[in-house]
This record gives structure tokens, C-alpha cells and sequence, in this order.
């Protein structure tokens, strides 16, 4: 349990959105995946930003990963995320197009947990 | 302040499939040392990933007071584990979130939930009285749920129906005895888990 003490946060958490957007709630979703889209930093993005942008310009991560690997608090993470997606140096995919409908709450459908499940059962075999 | 790399070489990030996926998320919850974390290790494809998230008034914002009783308003951190597991053909990516089992967690479970396949309860049989309370929040989400009990070297050999019978369980909910440190006993789970949220389809929210 006493594990992680790898990485120092450059910023506390509380500074490292460097803006007044940072009060918003994010309308990112933690299984968002992110990719940077090669625009360059702007002179008012902060350190942590560009930690953010580097973290994923090879490949894509939800935004919970990049908490994870970064130290940051997840919310945190969601608003630097959203700040990047809006000025374009992020470009974000949500977890599952199909679960937008209002009706289902963002759950699954019935058809793609029927491909969990068969996926699933693949593996156990191997 | 010194500049420091972002990542060491490493830990170089452990990125999603290129080609086009979903992703989805499972809870695994339960009560502290009841084995979360052994089983997101023992099913994630990745080194698991450890977050900390605050929870103060400034996150109240974005949260239900209204449902959470809550108090005493101090500042709480709560550690997530989880860890991702990549499904044959690299077009579902599952999430495997550790959850925790107390009440006063609660502003941070609206957003753990939301959009979840469905919750994995692990339950110890020396302690099923300390699974309750989870099983409790994943119930008030309307969440489809699954029980493994985990086994222990020094578990009693309990009886699955009499274990039912302590939980309460509802007629319909999966009950399997599971070792979390096992690929194959973990997947079951997984599997009794997503079986039942597709039974559950249908059942409450319009069918698709």
C-alpha cells in the first residue's frame, strides 16, 4: 500500500491548471482517451501542461491513466485535459460512442457487453 | 526549481490499441485487505496504475450533498488502484477500478459509477458483515453486481448458500468463490459479473 513515491509533484495540484477555468466541473469522462495533436504549448499553459501533452504524444491514454502515471488527482487531471482539448492540443475519443443515449446512463449496451463477455471467455481459455 | 523529466525512460506508458476500441469500465469494491488490488493485478495487462484523488468542499461542487450526509467536511484522500485488461482483437479495452467500501467515499463514487458495466463485491468469509456497506452504495447507483468470495488460506469452509443466506443476496445475483490471485478463478468472476449486467438489461431501463 506504501508504494508510489517515485514521482514530486512540480506543482501542487491546486496551481497547476494556472487558470480561472479550473472551477468548472469536466465534461471529460476519466475513460476519455487523449492524444496530442503536435499543436505546440501556448506562453500561458504551465509546466503540468506540458507534462500532460509529452505523456501522450506518442500514444493515446484515458485521462485516468494520465493521473496515474503523472501523481495528479484525477480531477485535476480532467481540467488540464479539458483546458488542452479546448485550445486544441489534445484531441479526445470518448469510452463508448454508443453509450451516449441519455436513456442508458452511460452503461454499456447489451451488445458490447455481449462482446465483453466473449471476450472474456477467449481468455480464460488461452 | 530543477527541471525533471516527465517520465523516466522506464515507465514508458503502456498506450491503448491504435486501432479503433471502447472502453469500459468494471468496479471491483469491497472492504480494506479483502484482496482489490490482488485481483486488478492478477487480470490487468499493465503495471496497475495508483491515483489519489482529494476530496474537500471544493469538490462538493460537483456532487449530490444532498444524498451524502456529509459531515464533517475535512479534507479525505482516497487511493484507487486499477489496471487495464485489452480483450482478443484489441477492440474493447476493459478498466478494472479498485473502489472503497465506505460511505463517507461517497461523493467520489457518482463519478466512479457512471458508465459502469457493472461492480465485482470481494467479500471475505472471516468478515461478511464489512461487504455490506459497499454492497449497499452499488445498490442505491443501481449498478448490476457480482460476489466473489474471496478464498484465504485460513477462510472457513463455508457453504456458498449459507454465505447467500448472511449476504442477503438477492435470488438473481451471482455468487462465486474466487482466488484473486489466480488468472483463470478471476476471470470467472469477470464472467458471472458481465453475464448477469446483460441479464439486467431489459430488466430496468427500456430494452435495447
Amino acid at each position: 500500500m506504501s508504494r508510489d513515491k517515485h514521482q514530486r509533484r512540480l506543482l501542487p495540484a491546486y496551481l497547476a491548471t494556472g487558470s480561472g477555468t479550473a472551477s468548472l466541473p469536466s465534461t471529460l469522462d476519466t475513460l476519455t482517451a487523449l492524444r496530442a495533436s503536435g499543436r505546440p504549448l501556448a506562453s500561458y499553459h504551465t509546466p503540468v501542461h506540458g507534462r500532460v501533452v509529452e505523456l501522450v504524444t506518442d500514444g493515446s491514454l484515458t485521462a485516468v491513466e494520465i493521473a496515474g502515471y503523472l501523481g495528479l488527482p484525477v480531477s485535476v487531471c480532467l481540467m488540464l485535459a479539458e483546458q488542452l482539448v479546448g485550445d486544441g492540443l489534445l484531441n479526445a475519443s470518448v469510452p463508448t460512442p454508443d453509450a451516449l443515449a441519455p436513456s442508458r446512463a452511460g452503461r454499456p449496451s447489451r451488445q458490447l457487453m455481449e462482446e465483453v463477455l466473449s471476450g472474456l471467455q477467449a481468455l480464460r481459455v488461452a | 526549481m530543477d527541471s525533471k523529466p516527465s517520465v523516466s525512460p522506464d515507465l514508458r506508458p503502456a498506450y491503448l490499441p491504435e486501432r479503433e476500441h471502447q472502453r469500459v469500465k468494471i468496479l471491483v469494491a469491497g472492504p480494506m485487505g479483502v484482496g482489490k488490488t490482488t485481483a486488478i493485478r492478477t487480470l490487468s495487462q499493465i503495471p496497475t496504475l495508483h491515483t489519489e484523488e482529494v476530496m474537500t468542499d471544493a469538490a462538493v461542487g460537483t456532487d449530490d450533498l444532498s444524498l451524502a450526509g456529509l459531515r464533517d467536511k475535512k479534507t479525505t484522500t482516497v487511493g484507487i488502484d486499477f489496471g487495464r485488461l485489452t480483450l482478443p482483437g484489441d477492440r474493447i479495452v476493459l478498466y478494472l477500478h479498485g473502489t472503497p467500501g465506505q460511505r463517507r467515499f461517497l461523493p467520489l463514487w457518482e463519478g466512479i459509477a457512471f458508465g459502469a458495466l457493472g461492480a465485482l463485491v470481494l467479500a471475505d468469509t472471516r468478515r461478511l458483515d464489512e461487504s455490506f456497506e459497499v454492497m449497499d452504495l452499488i445498490e442505491e447507483r443501481g449498478l448490476p453486481y457480482a460476489v466473489a468470495v474471496n478464498i484465504f488460506p485460513d477462510s472457513p469452509d463455508y457453504d456458498l448458500e449459507i454465505v447467500r443466506s448472511k449476504l442477503d443476496l438477492h435470488p438473481d445475483t451471482p455468487l462465486v468463490t474466487c482466488d484473486a490471485r489466480e488468472m483463470n478463478s478471476s476471470l470467472n468472476a469477470l464472467i458471472e459479473l458481465t453475464a448477469h449486467s446483460i441479464s439486467s438489461v431489459g430488466v430496468g431501463v427500456g430494452a435495447s
